[in-house]
């Protein structure tokens, strides 16, 4: 197997429909349509609870290339890495089963593939700081929103299952976070390369000012401070994603 | 005849040398796994690699950490010799999307059954006095392997629906058995015989194992839609341009008949494999079989004047006939 593999090589069965994510976005905006779902109605639940299946699916494929692609990394990042790839799998299994619990089903909407993307880097230390504190601090604040919402609106298997994936995704960013520092140890430029990875990752996730800074009802992706500090985000560090969002243009 | 219960088959650094064959082979197939998650099409075959790889990790970690114990330095792996090497690079090496059952057939019919016949042979050799540290790791390993060929067999089954399917599966683990038999096993001892079944009663292969059918359901598509895209399949299969442009919206007519001018028509079949939606518009995707190959297009469509068009076409794969 090469290492790491070209972008195009990510294998899908046929009832999955492979979209650009930029094409997609432009269809939306030109019906009106927010870029990223809102929690607005069943339907637009399941187009997000769909994104994020096809998010894990690809979380997972992109975990167990890093197992793949670093023989040479610390034995115990592969570890954490392979248990990723066990979180991930789980994960893909809770979201198929809430696509069903919302009378969904999988290929319903089209799949993009910039988290792959992201997960195709070719440092490890890029790697971590985009995918498991980039991407995963995105989960967390999308899931932790989407755990609001479901307690709202009364829905405790949603409610219950997110919760139990937050968890994971918090260990996630830890696992980042320790990963960043330990691959990076002596190494300035490195560090600095990966973070830039990941404030580029961030500043695409902020979706032209979707995610902010505000209430879970009042903005489409709320920043979840307190699971972000719990995930061992820095106040500064979140300080930087509140102003990031400030400054993002529109989609 | 009485054996003493001090007497050993293993010395300290024969023991040593094992476990790190053991380690290769579980540290090598757990990148395996990882590698291929993304290579292989069909999620449940996705998901057993996705919990295996954890399993399997935590196996080459036991091993890898037993090492001090024996005098020897933590976490090193060992091939028994180059034809183990030689295995595990056939093994690797059917990596294609179309290759699932052979990846599946690779680990869960070859190599994962002869670990659980290793690690049972070694079990039952070892000094129950002064190796139960060794003892452990292999129990734990023999639940968790003989529970992955039980649940790999399972997704094995699901995929393999025709005869060709399950001559591919033969042949193959045929050909790896022979490689994994010329090493003499993952011990390079040749001391255990290759197993035609492993016992996997009482396993619980189900908690690993998430079936899914892999069909679109055609009867997702509203009919005003499904009735447009048989027509339009249609047309297109049987290169009937102007039959075919009836249904694309007008502005639209020269790019998509456009791109299907680069389709390797007439087509015998074609199938709707895929629908999604964003907003009003749906992008089906087709497949169009026939004598020269195999087509995927991925048709948008739109209501325009009460009725669904076509507003965009692209090729999305184009496999030549085998």
């Amino acid at each position: 197997m090469d290492r790491p593999i070209a972008y195009d090589k990510l294998a899908r069965e046929e009832r999955f429909v492979r979209m650009r994510a930029r094409e997609v976005a432009e269809l939306k905006v030109e019906q009106g349509l927010p870029p990223f779902p809102d929690l607005a109605s069943r339907e637009s639940m399941r187009e997000r609870v769909h994104g994020i299946f096809v998010g894990e699916l690809q979380a997972m494929e992109g975990a167990g290339r890093t197992v793949y692609d670093f023989p040479d990394a610390p034995w115990e990042f592969t570890l954490d890495m392979a248990r990723q790839v066990w979180d991930e799998s789980r994960h893909v299994e809770i979201y198929l089963r809430l696509l069903d619990h919302l009378d969904g089903y999988v290929g319903e909407f089209p799949e993009t593939t910039i988290l792959w993307r992201c997960a195709c880097a070719e440092d490890a230390a890029a790697r971590v700081a985009g995918v498991n504190r980039g991407l995963e601090g995105l989960a967390c604040d999308v899931f932790n929103q989407l755990i609001h919402i479901a307690a709202k609106i009364g829905d405790p298997i949603l409610e219950r299952a997110v919760d139990f994936v937050l968890a994971d995704e918090i260990t996630h960013v830890r696992m980042g976070s320790r990963w960043l520092n330990e691959l990076t140890r002596g190494d300035p430029e490195r560090r600095k390369r990966a973070i830039d990875f990941q404030d580029s990752i961030d500043e695409r996730f902020n979706l032209g000012g979707t995610r902010r800074d505000g209430a879970h009802d009042e903005v489409s992706i709320s920043i979840a401070k307190d699971a972000r500090r719990l995930a061992g985000f820095t106040d500064e560090e979140i300080e930087r994603l509140v102003r990031s969002t400030q400054r993002s243009p529109v989609y | 005849m009485n054996v003493h219960p001090l007497a050993g088959h293993f010395s300290v650094e024969h023991s040593a040398k094992r476990i790190r064959q053991y380690r290769y082979v579980e540290e090598r197939l757990m990148r395996i796994l990882g590698g291929w998650i993304a290579l292989t099409p069909e999620v449940p075959a996705k998901l057993v690699m996705g919990r295996h790889v954890w399993d399997c990790a935590q196996h080459a970690d036991a091993w890898g950490k037993r090492l001090p114990e024996l005098r020897e330095a933590a976490h090193q792996s060992e091939p028994a010799n180059e034809q183990v090497v030689r295995f595990m690079d056939l093994l690797e090496g059917r990596e294609a999307p179309g290759e699932t059952l052979e990846r599946l057939t690779g680990v869960y019919r070859v190599l994962k059954p002869h670990l659980v016949t290793t690690y049972e042979h070694h079990l039952k050799i070892a000094n129950a006095v002064y190796e139960p540290p060794t003892c452990r790791i292999l129990a734990r390993c023999l639940d968790e392997e003989r529970r992955h060929v039980a649940a790999g067999g399972l997704i094995l089954q699901r995929l393999a629906t025709s005869e060709s399917a399950t001559a591919r599966i033969a042949d193959w683990e045929a050909r790896l058995r022979q490689g994994l038999t010329g090493a003499g096993g993952i011990t390079g001892e040749g001391d255990v015989a290759m197993p035609d079944t492993i016992d996997t009663a009482g396993t619980r292969p189900e908690q690993d194992v998430v079936i899914l059918d892999p069909a679109f359901d055609a009867a997702r598509i509203e009919p005003a839609l499904a009735a447009v895209l048989d027509r339009h399949a249609a047309a297109v299969a049987s290169a009937d341009w102007a039959r075919a442009e009836h249904d694309v919206a007008a502005d639209a007519r020269g790019n998509v008949i456009g791109e299907y001018a680069r389709l390797a028509v007439p087509y015998r079949d074609f199938e709707v494999v895929a629908l999604a939606k964003i907003g009003a518009f749906r992008t089906a995707k087709i497949r169009f079989s026939g004598p020269h190959g195999v087509a995927v297009v991925q048709v948008r469509c739109r209501r325009l004047d009460d009725d669904w068009r076509v507003v965009v076409a692209e090729i999305v794969r184009t496999e030549p006939a085998r």
